[in-house]
């Protein structure tokens, strides 16, 4: 059977959820993907960096009645690496 | 969340929950039907009481209701956009949809003004029925498609009777296409949120 390789990328439980929670939606902020994903504030935004920094993401700070709000949002390289990752990984499962 | 031992089944999983909260993410839409449902309906109405039954000259006043309309929307809208946290395609294609028919309902409104308001239903019905419809499709919920198509029916059989008759086929309208579907999408709404404990 030919396995094909993972990206390495979102081939991480909390990278690969923020994506997954992104791809459904317009744009999310951050307390909302925090809420979903259950992750501590810290290690989520290490990974939304490192997301941002490949360019999967779009991060946007913004102020919203006078306090810090930080959006994200996936870009179009962000839904190719989705959509490569999940072909992927359908080669690792049974048929 | 655990880095270790991700393997092919867990990034499945992981997609999977995360998919299926975002679409556990609802929005009230049923409360916006209710209000313009019911205040439309109270004013079509209102206005065939007052020009069939008490022969009320200015019959028409009747539709400054529709303030009222206007005022608890916006206080609405600017009440949920502050406690959104997240922006959905979804809500975005309910909001477009519904900027676009109030403007045409405007546009409408002026051109009767211009041709006079004689045969304004069946153009106004056609219209309560595209919105509903569409927001049917949009929402996945087929008492209002259902509503909608039934409200196309009502705009055509609607032409053939006077100004007046039109009213009532409004207010059928209204309450087959805006009224029954919204109070059947609060319900299930509400069966959904205590569902999923929200």
């Amino acid at each position: 059977m030919d396995f094909k390789e993972l990206d390495p990328i979102l081939h991480s439980q909390l990278r690969l959820a923020v994506i997954s929670l992104l791809i459904g939606v317009k744009e999310a902020e951050f307390t909302f993907i925090r809420e979903k994903t259950n992750a501590t504030a810290g290690n989520l935004s290490v990974q939304i960096n490192k997301l941002k920094e490949v360019g999967y993401i779009e991060v946007i700070k913004q102020f919203k009645d006078n306090y810090p709000q930080t959006i994200c949002k996936i870009t179009s390289k962000g839904i190719s690496a989705f959509e490569s990752y999940v072909t992927a990984l359908q080669s690792y499962l049974p048929k | 969340m655990n880095e270790e031992n991700f393997s092919p089944q867990q990034s499945l999983q992981v997609i999977q929950s995360m998919i299926s909260k975002t679409r556990q993410n609802f929005h009230d839409n049923s409360k916006y039907f209710l209000l313009w449902g019911w205040l439309a309906t109270i004013a079509i109405s209102g206005q065939f009481v007052l020009k069939v039954i008490f022969h009320y000259e200015k019959f028409f006043q009747v539709w400054f209701i529709l303030f009222i309309g206007i005022a608890l929307s916006n206080y609405w809208m600017i009440k949920d956009g502050k406690k959104e946290k997240v922006k959905t395609y979804v809500g975005e294609s309910m909001s477009n949809l519904w900027l676009g028919m109030a403007i045409s309902f405007f546009v409408l409104s002026m051109l009767f003004v211009k041709m006079g308001w004689y045969y304004c239903y069946p153009f106004f019905i056609m219209m309560y029925g595209l919105g509903t419809f569409v927001s049917g499709k949009i929402l996945q919920f087929t008492p209002f498609v259902i509503g909608g198509i039934l409200a196309w029916v009502l705009s055509i059989v609607s032409a053939w009777f006077d100004f007046d008759y039109q009213m009532l086929f409004a207010v059928a309208a209204l309450l087959i296409s805006y009224i029954i579907p919204a109070h059947l999408l609060r319900l299930h709404q509400q069966n959904q949120k205590s569902a999923y404990g929200r």
